[in-house]
């Protein structure tokens, strides 16, 4: 049964990563990653991580591509443009840097572990208690080294907010209220009550007057 | 401490099918129940019958309809993309019922000479399960909307994601304190730790949190911005027949689950207060019977307040509900340690 679903889920995140650098759709990308982060969700919990796999869909797929699929669904799906020389030169060759990278890793660990069972199971293994109490004791310097780093993005986040705003000029000039006088006998709670709350505010005329500006005789051109 | 969710392994592989299939049943049975329920308690709130031509106290109203949307013509746009529209709202309906899974009816029991949880399954991260379901089930309202080719229906599922992911944080850090003062996040655990004093009195404020968080999730009045009947359009606007009607049941399986986990979390599960312990198979229906109560409250509050506007909804997510909910986690994680 797990073979069964270790296919699967490993097929889903294969496929899901080809289609995110395949697909010309950016919408159809950022799906195929969701695809590929559910997988590995489905893979992290066939090795017991339930709260790490939780994480994943959480952190990841509900929350981090959320923000994705707003942005590409805004904005994307626009002309594609095509890659620039430099680009095409250079993109070969930093994946070719990947691959080799990544198989320096693979080989230097010698893949001990495709031979052997595996490390067996102890119980309380990737239960959200050992998590946290190994964030707070074995791991605890590189957890908050984490948490100062995504602190420092959120500030720079809020800067870089804040600064766009500070050129627009204040939005206090579309603030208009015209409170007119209702017709009688409309039903306000305001006349039950026996009171006029707009007896006081200049009449429709006088405001619409008073933004018209200065006219000369009668308006010529334009209007509603 | 050997975790519940470990315990529950030890159950052979049919008790688990027999399981699923039942809570299946159950609660697929009460979805048409708890909607006629709905239509017959707004009725009265509004000094009308509500339905009452379709069998006995229209009773049978839910049936009738379910006839109706089966027998409609399936179309979808010209400009819709076929594969996204039609898997949209089976994402909605399977994130919804998935959640099912952990609510716990009952301790482990011993049935038939079996010893059987009753529940789906206690998964040691309890809560998160939910949360990561709800945020799968973002898509099918997401998909929804882009794949019906309609900008309508694309403005209003961008809103009600929006809405979503707002309220979301707000619903979990709310639950982070009942975690926090059970120490344990298996949903069995909690419902253990609440014997002699249901959570919801020692986390009153982030009950309330949880309550108002929820009615925004499950896009009910006062937050029913996604679906607002009379005024605006949401995601589902495309639909109509059977995809709709699974969006509809999903809005309602998600409104017994949210209802389900704060019976759970703050209402003690299957524990009955002053003392009273009946023998172990009324455990499912004290559980059930909660449920329907905190759905009536919900019913109640969409009778009496009307509607917010769409910046107030995000104001009071993000500037009120929010940071009263960090304020509660703090201030019960200082009385906890101390």
């Amino acid at each position: 049964m797990s073979q069964v679903i270790f296919f699967i889920a490993a097929i889903g995140a294969v496929a899901g990563a080809i289609g995110v650098v395949t697909m010309r759709n950016p919408f159809y990308s950022v799906l195929a990653l969701i695809v590929h982060l559910v997988s590995l969700a489905a893979l992290f919990l066939l090795l017991r991580a339930e709260f790490v796999a939780a994480a994943q869909v959480v952190v990841y797929a509900g929350a981090v591509m959320v923000l994705y699929v707003f942005v590409v669904a805004y904005v994307g799906g626009g002309e594609q443009v095509p890659a620039g020389a430099v680009l095409r030169v250079l993109g070969p060759l930093f994946g070719l840097a990947l691959v080799i990278e990544l198989w320096i890793a693979i080989l230097g660990s010698a893949l001990k572990g495709i031979s052997s069972k595996g490390a067996p199971y102890r119980l309380g293994f990737g239960t959200p208690q050992h998590i946290g109490s190994l964030f707070l004791t074995k791991y605890l310097f590189p957890f908050e080294i984490a948490s100062i780093l995504l602190l420092v993005a959120a500030v720079g986040a809020v800067v870089l907010a804040r600064r766009r705003r500070g050129l627009e000029p204040p939005g206090e000039a579309f603030e208009l209220q015209i409170r007119a006088p209702r017709p009688a006998y409309t039903g306000t709670m305001a006349e039950g009550a026996d009171t006029n709350p707009a007896a006081d505010s200049p009449s429709v005329e006088e405001i619409v007057e008073q933004l018209a500006g200065p006219t000369d005789g009668p308006r010529s051109g334009g209007g509603w | 401490m050997i975790a519940f969710a470990d315990v529950n392994y030890f159950e052979p592989w049919w008790v688990q099918i027999i399981k699923s299939i039942v809570i299946f049943a159950v609660i697929f049975a009460m979805l048409p129940i708890l909607i006629v329920y709905e239509r017959k308690l707004l009725g009265r709130f509004q000094a009308r019958y509500g339905p009452n031509r379709v069998g006995p106290f229209g009773l049978l109203q839910p049936l009738a309809e379910i006839v109706k949307f089966a027998m409609k013509e399936p179309f979808r746009t010209a400009t819709s993309i076929g594969f996204l529209y039609r898997i949209a709202p089976v994402i909605a309906i399977v994130t919804a019922v998935g959640a099912l899974a952990i609510i716990p009816f009952g301790g482990v029991q011993h049935v038939f000479g079996q010893r059987v949880g009753l529940y789906g399954i206690d998964v040691s991260i309890g809560p998160l399960y939910v949360f990561a379901l709800a945020g799968i089930s973002f898509y099918g309202i997401m998909l929804g909307g882009w794949a019906s080719g309609s900008k309508y229906a694309f403005l209003g599922a961008m809103r009600g994601a929006a809405q979503l992911i707002s309220y979301e944080v707000s619903q979990s850090l709310a639950l982070v304190g009942v975690i926090i003062t059970a120490q344990t996040l298996s949903l069995t655990g909690i419902v253990h730790a609440q014997q002699g004093l249901w959570f919801f009195i020692p986390q009153f404020a982030g009950f309330l949190i949880y309550l108002v968080a929820s009615f925004a999730e499950t896009n009910r009045a006062p937050f029913d911005l996604l679906e607002a009947d009379t005024e605006i359009i949401g995601y589902f606007t495309e639909y109509g027949g059977t995809p709709f009607v699974a969006y509809l049941f999903a809005e309602y399986a998600n409104m017994i689950v949210v209802s389900a986990i704060a019976v759970t979390l703050f209402f003690g599960g299957w524990l009955l207060p002053f003392g009273l312990h009946p023998p172990g198979w009324v455990d499912p229906i004290v559980v059930v019977a909660k449920i329907i109560l905190v759905f009536t409250f919900f019913i109640w509050v969409r009778t009496t307040l009307p509607r917010l506007r769409y910046d107030q909804l995000m104001s009071f997510g993000w500037k009120i509900l929010l940071p009263l909910a960090t304020l509660n986690l703090l201030v019960t994680a200082i009385i906890v340690v101390t």
